[in-house]
């Protein structure tokens, strides 16, 4: 379990890069792998300056090492410890470690680098060629998860672990090695997804940004439209995905309150309100109350949208938990 | 039949346990010797039980998930109150909600 915290904040953490241990780890990792250290280490400030760097420098970093450095001791190493564990061994070491962190990760450094294609686009630069940089990459902190599974019993992993540990994601070429900060801003929901409505969810220190709202990728502009929202705007929204967005921010309860909905349906687990919507599915939400009080003794409400046959409250929120109405009936709730 | 947040903790008869429960591996427990029912990514807030028993994890990152109490125990969060639990056998089963075209987990 430790190992998983450790990564798992490895793997969010933002803001400067400890340069001096990334590039001991770095230079630890050449010699591990029996190359000659880097002559040069460039630093840039995001995984897209990363692949900029890359392109520009062309033959004069020589070829890349990604494979000695990175793939061929990592997959040694897990020949050795699975031959060590045995295949259940194995299995159960990954799934208490690495397995823990792998969706959360991997989504994550795939998003980056759907975004760092799509910049790239807006310069006609072709898609290909982006995505070959972006394969000799060693991610460093978005490599958390098989690093976790690792931890503590691969000392030869350690140069690799200890990039990870202090920065973002790096280019290991014979003659020199391009470096990436970490980001500035990354803001997340419970279930690890990008999410911010007042920004970039993700942002590096030159200013590569992703926006995000629960993991949907959203146009900066849109972020910033919905502090001015209307509820004429969020009618005429055309696209389902984007207003559903939109309700999200405004608040389903203002909106509730300013469009005069009226509840369909009351009964002892909370409240049904429906919002008919012009060509889509209505909106069903079941209001309820955190039974347990706030610090001011005050009960938070909060709304659940539930599918849109749900005619009563009890139906609504026994279906949260995939039963019956019959069949919700807890005798304490805190 | 308990709740406690987006957590529901429904009593399963003892002959209605799935028979490969007994021989299932159970889930570890985390630093500070909880099972761990439901873990917040970011907060880091969990709803966890303390005392004997054990976790087996049924399907999915989301559960369901059985869990064994020979003696009872607590359920406890850093925002909810506490709930003590007899002992037996539950499920235990995270809350969702409707999008269209999917289904989420929520999160408090």
């Amino acid at each position: 379990m430790q190992y998983v915290d450790k990564w798992r904040a490895v793997a969010a953490a933002t803001g400067a890069a400890d340069r001096a241990e990334a590039e001991d780890g770095v230079r630890l990792a050449y010699r591990t792998a029996e190359l000659s250290e880097p002559e040069r280490i460039i630093w840039v400030d995001s995984p897209r300056a990363g692949v900029e760097a890359v392109r520009s420098l062309g033959d004069g970093t020589g070829r890349s090492v990604r494979h000695e450095v990175r793939t061929q001791p990592w997959a040694q190493e897990r020949r050795r410890v699975h031959d060590e564990l045995g295949p259940v061994g194995y299995a159960e070491l990954w799934a208490r470690t690495g397995a823990r962190l792998w969706d959360t990760t991997r989504a994550l450094s795939e998003r980056i680098r759907t975004g760092i294609v799509e910049s790239f686009a807006r310069e006609l630069v072709e898609e290909s060629e982006v995505r070959s940089v972006l394969l000799d990459a060693v991610l460093g902190q978005h490599d958390a998860a098989w690093l976790a599974a690792f931890d503590g019993r691969s000392p030869r992993l350690e140069g690799l672990a200890r990039v990870a540990e202090h920065t973002g994601w790096w280019w290991p070429h014979e003659k020199v090695t391009v470096i990436c900060e970490r980001p500035v801003e990354l803001h997340r929901d419970e279930a690890g997804r990008l999410d911010r409505g007042d920004g970039p969810a993700l942002a590096f220190p030159d200013g590569f940004a992703l926006h995000a709202w629960r993991g949907m990728p959203v146009p900066a502009k849109f972020l910033s439209d919905l502090a001015h929202l209307t509820l004429e705007r969020i009618r005429a929204e055309e696209n389902a995905e984007l207003r559903r967005v939109m309700l999200e921010y405004y608040g389903y309860d203002r909106y509730l309150e300013e469009s005069g909905a009226q509840p369909v349906h009351r009964d002892e687990t909370g409240v049904l309100w429906r919002i008919e919507l012009d060509g889509d599915e209505p909106v069903v939400m079941v209001e309820v109350v955190n039974s347990t009080p706030e610090p001011d003794g005050s009960n938070r409400t909060y709304w659940l949208r539930v599918p849109p046959t749900t005619r009563t409250a009890k139906e609504g929120v026994a279906w949260t938990f995939g039963l019956n109405p019959d069949a919700y009936e807890p005798v304490t709730q805190t | 039949m308990y709740r406690q947040g987006d957590v529901l903790i429904m009593p399963v008869a003892e002959e209605a346990v799935p028979s490969h429960a007994a021989d299932a591996r159970s889930e570890p427990r985390d630093a500070r010797g909880r099972m761990v029912l439901a873990l917040g990514e970011v907060t880091g807030h969990a709803h966890a039980v303390t005392g004997r028993g054990r976790l087996v994890r049924e399907a999915g990152p989301f559960g369901p998930m059985l869990l064994h109490l020979p003696e009872g125990g607590r359920v406890v969060h850093e925002e909810h109150a506490a709930i003590p639990l007899p002992k037996g056998w539950f499920r235990v089963v995270r809350q969702r909600e409707y999008t269209p075209g999917a289904v989420r987990i929520v999160a408090d």
